[in-house]
């Protein structure tokens, strides 16, 4: 476990328990806490890297299977037509971590209710683009680039063609107007 | 000029032989990759599996092997998928198939001597994160290897350049485009490191605990499409067991081998001594300037240093085989108690203990990654490997923790232990 594992556990639990449905989902956790490192700033120390379904690192799905062994988050498999999810809820022990990891929580809480405002609400399908547009727009930032919100929905359009240039520049165009887009001109 | 389309075959004791093209030759003949010669693939688990001495070259080659079975095993079973979903064409899937080729290849020509073992040496870079050997391979690629990469006649058909082998270990969004759906094969829980260093490595400490059916599970990967999401890796029905095999492997590898309580005394010394040998104490970074100083530390440069009696007090604990001794251990998943116990025994122990281990790692990660499983009857039907295995789905992670101290005071130690078991017992 990392220095930060108690904090990044308890903080999934925190995640679990004010999302709007009082559960979330696996890809929901993974993305929430990208955006929590990366548009608010919140130090949870994961190397994010870009797969087919977002930004991704697989320390925040070690992470959320420590937080299921030491009863912090309970997690359980749904299906439902053509596929399946997870519904995970806090644990018996997560008020034991929490206690544990306090300061960082009552920190940071206020970012958790900033994430669940702008986010909370999108599906699993809709997070996975709205966090590759993120991630494309701050690869460019990092480069020093700056973009057109048309060719940053051109490059998103490029690494996941099954989503409509139109949908892409929906979501680019929401991104840019709440002020977390830093490439786009 | 040489003949650009000869190919060549190198021996490998897991897959028989290893084809590569005159492209991938060249790039395998640059100084940067022959020093992984010279980099062990497992550090010091010889002193405790004796056969243990391979090498990160011999692996590199058999991750490309087993990367393009993989590649070329969805390409048969998933063709429909990546060109509807993916907008391939034989000419891009052709293209890919190279660049995946070479990702696999170079993946790990940023490790340092003594590979994992010494990769808490490497120093903090820019947003406090410590680099990691990815980014010392991502940077190798751009510098030292980008001029074989680029500048090889066969590359005037794909125009490749090192930034796009980059991309797709870094995960690069710009230059990877499609083909970042291939870094499921470089990266991910049925990716092509994971096949052949589990067979690798089983083969040569020894042991038969890596085992599992590579070929029925390369039968069986798929292209997999479902609620609106991008196209991940999976597999058919018929590969569950196959999967299965490959978690298990795993979890018998770590357990039995990497994180063997000698074993991981002795990455606790080889830390210890490079502290010492390093200048600053810490490997250069993998930048303009300091990434040939890093690339001149391999395992010979190491050894020397050690042989000359260098190193401080961990190299001659390496050189004369003195390791610490565990005195103490949780369960591999420790619960609540097994943690207070722990921080209790770590007080009363005090100074006894010279170093806290922590063998940590997840088996098998449910979620985004969790392998999706299609259905044989009715192949719009999927499901996750962990619904479909029981096995899986109660593998939980490993967060053992580990005290170790200098063997002169293990019956000391073992005495407290012992005295606060005792008293655990007795409440």
């Amino acid at each position: 476990m990392t220095d930060l594992s108690d904090e990044r556990m308890a903080l999934i639990s925190i995640l679990a328990e004010h999302s709007p449905a009082n559960r979330i989902g696996r890809t929901q956790v993974m993305k929430f806490l990208y955006f929590l490192q990366v548009l608010r700033d919140v130090p949870l120390g994961y190397r994010f890297t870009l797969y087919s379904y977002g930004p991704f690192d697989s320390d925040v799905l070690a992470d959320l299977a420590n937080a299921e062994g030491l009863g912090v988050v309970d997690s359980t498999v749904i299906q439902f037509s053509g596929g399946y999810g997870y519904e995970i809820r806090p644990g018996r022990n997560a008020d034991w971590l929490r206690e544990r990891a306090a300061r960082f929580l009552q920190r940071y809480r206020p970012d958790v209710d900033w994430v669940m405002e702008k986010f909370g609400s999108l599906k699993s399908g809709h997070l996975e683009l709205v966090s590759t547009i993120v991630y494309v727009d701050r690869e460019a930032a990092d480069n020093g680039e700056e973009l057109s919100l048309d060719e940053i929905a051109e490059i998103v359009h490029e690494i996941k063609p099954h989503f409509s240039h139109d949908e892409i520049m929906n979501f680019a165009r929401w991104l840019n107007g709440q002020d977390l887009l830093e490439a786009a001109a | 000029m040489s003949d650009v389309h000869r190919t060549y075959e190198i021996r490998c004791p897991i897959h028989g032989f290893v084809a590569l093209n005159d492209w991938e030759w060249n790039v395998i003949s640059q100084p940067a990759f022959q020093r992984l010669r010279r980099i062990r693939q497992l550090a010091w688990t010889d002193y405790v599996y004796p056969g243990a001495m391979h090498t990160r070259f011999e692996h590199s080659l058999g991750v490309m092997h087993v990367a393009t079975l993989l590649y070329r095993a969805i390409v048969k079973n998933s063709k429909s998928i990546l060109t509807s979903e993916l907008a391939y064409n034989d000419t891009g899937l052709e293209r890919d198939l190279q660049l995946v080729r070479f990702a696999a290849l170079l993946h790990d020509v940023g490790h340092g001597p003594f590979s994992h073992a010494s990769e808490d040496l490497m120093p903090i870079g820019e947003g406090g994160k410590r680099y990691a050997h990815a980014d010392y391979s991502v940077a190798i690629i751009r510098s030292e290897l980008r001029q074989a990469i680029e500048e090889h006649p066969l590359n005037d058909n794909y125009r490749f350049q090192a930034e796009d082998v980059a991309a797709l270990i870094a995960g690069g969004a710009r230059r990877s485009k499609h083909s970042v759906f291939w870094r499921d094969v470089i990266d991910g829980q049925m990716d092509a490191d994971r096949m052949d260093y589990l067979l690798r490595d089983s083969y040569h400490a020894g042991v038969q605990y890596g085992k599992f059916d590579l070929h029925r599970l390369v039968s069986t990967i798929r292209a997999v499409s479902y609620d609106d999401r991008a196209p991940r890796f999976g597999i058919a029905q018929g590969g569950v067991h196959a999967a299965e095999a490959l978690v298990l492997a795993r979890y018998f590898m770590f357990t039995q081998v990497y994180f063997h309580k000698t074993r991981v005394a002795y990455d606790i010394h080889l830390r210890g001594a490079l502290k010492e040998l390093l200048p600053a104490g810490h490997f250069p970074r993998p930048v303009d300037g300091e990434l040939q100083e890093f690339l001149a530390w391999d395992d010979w440069r190491v050894l020397g240093l050690l042989s000359e009696g260098k190193g401080g007090e961990h190299g001659a604990r390496l050189k004369t085989r003195d390791h610490y001794r565990l005195v103490f251990w949780t369960p591999e998943v420790p619960h609540e108690n097994d943690l207070r116990q722990l921080e209790l025994l770590k007080g009363r122990l005090g100074g006894l203990v010279v170093a806290e281990e922590a063998a940590s790692k997840s088996w098998y990660k449910t979620g985004p990654t969790d392998i999706p499983v299609v259905d044989d009857l009715d192949e719009t039907i999927v499901n996750p490997l962990s619904d479909h295995s029981n096995v899986v789905k109660n593998l939980e992670s490993n967060n053992q923790v580990l005290l170790y101290a200098r063997h002169e005071d293990v019956p000391k130690a073992e005495g407290i232990v012992e005295e606060v078991r005792e008293n655990d017992r007795s409440k």
